[in-house]
């Protein structure tokens, strides 16, 4: 119960203002769901190195997690080349070059692990857009893309881990913002915890973000799983999914939540309402299109 | 002429004044209006509203008379519900546009999104480019005009009206057909087409209701009513009414549809007992006067409360399942008891409002009867989602019962067996919900509560909803509520009951650190003070009766309802049966009935030793059965049993 926005720009060489357009559409939406924020955000870093950002809570709890991480981070040969405490969250950028999916279930063991990649940084707290900013500083994010939500907790509480966007647990670079509900989802999550998958929580969009991250990992491209994952997910959604390079979106056939986009020379943008596209472009009327229902679509960066 | 500019003030300050505007017959433009939801809502002028850009959901919603010109592309539910006055889109307008309009014109000069005019009861849908998914999905009148693209699905599940399609037919919805159109038809959708400036050389191509879902294919035969309680029989198994059900399936071959509530015993507030021992209450002629009841029902955040006499309202029933006169004895009797009424699903009577003194109108998901007009003179509104007897399904009305009378205020055709649709077109989730309420508010200008009432089902879940939504108050219906027409197995086996609903509710919120910060209205099976004291100490602010309300006022309790032959007046829309019914004679039977509760209410509290029942809390309370122990965490008290018969011996009114 939710809103989505979601934002690319076409030209990689130039540094953006990525994370105050995604403060503006989630404010824009924030009535879609108050109770907490979060932005899922793409700035490549230097080659090699891969980000981690953990939610590792406060006083002694906090300096306990960043004991275990950094222990953790030297048992599976990581190298910590920089670190940063901002908040209630612990962002470190490290040299490694084994096994992703192994690194990253070992790391997500060790404390609660938000996100995992070469260019991807979630953030993401209870609260609105504006509050989650004055806690981690998200308008100075620069970078080429990202995706954002807004929640409205129903089912599950409202706690910083219980907010989107969602990592796929064990790959790196992507996430996941969804407004629906998957009525299959523990017929799905079986099938992929048979084939020893983790997921860190019973939320549904854990599970489009895996079920999307596993077909890529297996080589299939981002547009061909989206396709699938309208057969293969029951219920309503309209969801975005964000890689290193690509913002993809689908929608549900019954077209139950909505979705509304806009592109012009300088940026691509996505949102679940019009409002949040004009707070990009105050005072303009925009011309927008809406996907219908049971499509899906990506736009790529241009590299 | 006059100008708004949004980047100024707020929509619901720029609604205001464009009511001003209104009222002094002056046009208004709107500046900068970046796709904000619920711009004009709620206006009953006859003035030009100019839009200079996109407009976001429910613009022109609610309204009767105006027009509004769009620049650009509007939000979900364009006019929903609009009476007269027109509307025209420059661009594309998203999903459901159209939505329950009763006789405007609305024009959409792009594309517009799925479900266009679902549940529209008359005027136009006029649209250049392509339509998409299910366009006019369960319609009711009116015409729809697609001069593109009919997309997916095209009339699904339409009850009445015409779509008129220019382009490519898609597919046809279910009960959908196509068929020849006279030349008059073309005419005059050309002269429309015409007047909004729409040239158009093709052909159309006409979809009408195919006929073969309007009415059950067999109706329920007519049975011998068996009496309520030996609906239950004495056992489970193989008692005469099972034997009757039986019988009747082999002749109809689907689930049977009844009147009334669930039979089934399910742990309910007769397994709860007052621990201390109150056998010699009743003796205070005067108790009434020294216990506090008077209560403010959805006042919290800042509207006009309804001001009750006691914590009691009379639940939702309807002019369509009940006949006018016992409608109007309903309101003329909570009137002088000084409770609430509600309209339920079938719309509000002029007779009504004038005999309550405070009146609840409810909007459900085919909005029939739904209007602003009937809005702003309600004392409070209620957006149904669903009910204890038939959590998940929306109102059923059998064909005897759809009269012209009923037909015209509802807004459908005559004699159908009406099946609403049992989701609402704008509300497919809790972010919709938010946006929804707020048309509401806008439409009444914030001045009155707005409350949601919902079936029993997955309350922890719904009530945490209710909350965050803003809603101002919530009525939760336990599964042992009842209807005047419903699918029987659903009624005996789908939902949970009212105490559960209620300790699942209390629980909810206390689990997100929210306790009592959302009104709960208990209802479903409550038949007099004990049980409604039961309820409040529970922790419920108020409760609702129903069934006991028409059986004070005369029912008999056949079960029968569904029928439409009710043979004391009550639950039928033939003017013969409604003659036996006595509105004055029946109001003062009600209005007894009540004030016994209001006895009994008083009575027990003081009994207890407390002089509010506020202060009748779960500590006073016990369970007699371990169903209702393990429910409620109530202490399990057996030997209470022989207390809780001797207090049914002395104090309940008969």
């Amino acid at each position: 119960m939710c809103g989505i926005a979601g934002i690319m720009y076409k030209d990689s060489d130039e540094r953006f203002g990525l994370g105050k357009a995604l403060i503006d559409m989630l404010d824009g939406c924030q009535h879609r769901g108050p109770d907490s924020t979060g932005f899922a955000l793409y700035a490549d870093i230097e080659k090699g190195r891969y980000g981690l950002r953990f939610f590792i809570g406060e006083g002694a709890e906090s300096t306990a997690s960043i004991a275990r991480i950094q222990r953790t981070l030297a048992e599976q040969g990581a190298t910590l080349v920089d670190e940063e405490l901002i908040g209630e969250n612990y962002r470190v950028e490290v040299e490694f070059d084994g096994d992703i999916q192994a690194f990253a279930y070992a790391m997500e063991h060790a404390a609660k692990l938000w996100s995992l990649g070469t260019s991807l940084d979630i953030v993401k707290d209870v609260g609105g857009a504006h509050d989650v900013d004055d806690r981690y500083d998200v308008r100075n994010h620069n970078g080429s893309h990202g995706i954002g939500h807004v929640r409205l907790a129903t089912e599950s509480d409202v706690k910083p881990e219980a907010s989107h966007p969602f990592w796929a647990t064990g790959f790196s670079d992507v996430a996941i913002v969804h407004n629906g509900q998957i009525t299959n989802y523990w017929k799905m999550r079986r099938r992929l915890e048979a084939r020893e998958f983790e997921f860190r929580t019973d939320n549904d969009s854990e599970l489009i973000a895996v079920y999307l991250a596993d077909k890529m990992a297996q080589g299939v491209p981002l547009k061909e799983a989206l396709k699938t994952s309208i057969d293969d997910l029951d219920g309503t959604f309209s969801f975005l999914v964000s890689t290193k390079d690509e913002i993809g979106y689908a929608k549900d056939r019954l077209a139950a939540k909505p979705m509304v986009m806009y592109e012009n020379d300088d940026l691509v943008a996505i949102a679940s309402e019009e409002v949040s596209l004009n707070r990009l472009f105050p005072g303009q009327a925009l011309d927008t299109t809406e996907p219908p229902p049971g499509t899906y679509g990506t736009w790529a960066r241009s590299i | 002429m006059g100008a708004i500019d949004l980047s100024d003030v707020t929509v619901r300050r720029a609604n205001e004044l464009i009511r001003e505007y209104g009222a002094g017959g002056e046009d208004v433009d709107i500046l900068n209006p970046d796709a904000r939801h619920h711009i004009g809502v709620g206006l009953t002028d006859d003035i030009t509203v100019r839009i200079k850009g996109s407009a976001g959901y429910f613009c022109a919603g609610l309204t009767d008379g105006p027009r509004f010109e769009i620049e650009s592309n509007v939000g979900w539910g364009l006019a929903d519900n609009m009476y007269n006055g027109s509307v025209v889109v420059g661009g594309n307008a998203s999903a459901i546009p159209g939505v329950a309009i009763r006789g405007a014109e609305v024009v959409i000069k792009g594309n517009m999104g799925s479900r266009a005019g679902q549940v529209m009861k008359d005027g136009t849908l006029a649209c250049a480019g392509n339509a998409n998914f299910m366009a006019g999905y369960m319609m009711y009148g009116g015409r729809i005009v697609i001069l593109g693209k009919s997309g997916e699905r095209v009339g699904e599940d339409m009850t009445g009206g015409t779509i008129y399609v220019g382009g490519e037919i898609q597919t046809l919805g279910t009960d959908a057909k196509l068929v020849d159109m006279a030349d008059e038809e073309r005419d005059s959708i050309l002269e429309f087409l015409d007047r909004y400036e729409l040239p158009f050389n093709g052909t159309f191509k006409k979809i009408v209701n195919a006929g073969e879902r309007l009415r059950y294919a067999t109706a329920e035969p007519r049975t011998r009513p068996i009496p309520f309680f030996n609906f239950s029989g004495a056992s489970d198994y193989w008692n005469p009414k099972i034997q009757e059900d039986i019988y009747v399936k082999s002749q109809v071959g689907r689930y049977r549809i009844r009147g009334y509530g669930g039979a089934r015993a399910v742990p309910h507030l007769s397994d709860i007992v007052f621990k201390k021992d109150i056998s010699n209450a009743g003796g205070d002629p005067d108790v009434i006067s020294r216990v506090a009841m008077a209560t403010e029902i959805g006042g919290d955040l800042g509207a006009k409360p309804l001001t009750l006499s006691m914590p009691v309202m009379v639940s939702p029933m309807s002019f369509g399942a009940l006949s006018r006169s016992t409608k109007i004895a309903v309101a003329k009797a909570s009137a002088m008891s000084g409770i609430s009424e509600n309209t339920g699903e079938g719309g509000l009577m002029d007779a009504q409002r004038e005999a309550a003194d405070q009146l609840i109108f409810q909007c459900l998901s085919g909005r029939l009867g739904w209007n602003v007009h009937d809005m702003q003179r309600a004392d409070a509104l209620e957006i149904y989602i669903s009910q204890g007897a038939k959590p998940g399904f929306g109102g059923q009305l059998m064909a005897k019962k759809v009269t012209k009378e009923i037909a015209r205020i509802r807004g459908i055709p005559e004699g159908i067996d009406l099946r609403s649709p049992s989701r609402h077109p704008d509300v497919l989730g809790a972010d919709d919900l938010v946006i929804k309420i707020e048309e509401f508010r806008e439409a009444t200008g914030y001045r009155i509560p707005v409350g949601l009432k919902l079936g029993a089902g997955r309350v922890t879940d719904d009530i945490k909803i209710a909350l965050k939504d803003g809603f101002d108050f919530v009525e939760l219906d336990g599964m042992q509520g009842s209807t005047g027409a419903g699918p029987a197995d659903v009624m005996e086996h789908v939902g949970i009951p009212t105490i559960a609903a209620i300790q699942e509710a209390l629980d909810a919120l206390v689990d997100i650190g929210r306790a009592g910060e959302i009104q709960i209205v208990l209802m479903g099976g409550i038949k007099d003070g004990v049980d409604a004291l039961k309820a409040l100490a529970l922790g419920a602010d108020a409760v609702g009766m129903g069934t006991s309300v028409i059986i004070a006022g005369g029912c008999i309790a056949c079960m029968q309802c569904h029928v439409g032959t009710c043979v004391v007046g009550i639950a039928t829309q033939d003017p013969e049966h409604e003659k036996r019914y006595n509105i004055d004679r029946e109001a003062e039977n009600i209005h007894r009935f009540f004030e016994g509760v209001r006895w009994q209410l008083a009575t027990l509290t003081a009994a207890l030793g407390y002089d509010d029942v506020r202060k009748v809390s779960r500590d006073d309370l016990a369970a007699l059965t371990p169903e209702a122990a393990e429910i409620t965490r109530l202490p399990y008290m057996p030997e209470l049993r022989a207390r809780d018969s001797q207090l049914n011996d002395g104090v309940r009114i008969v």
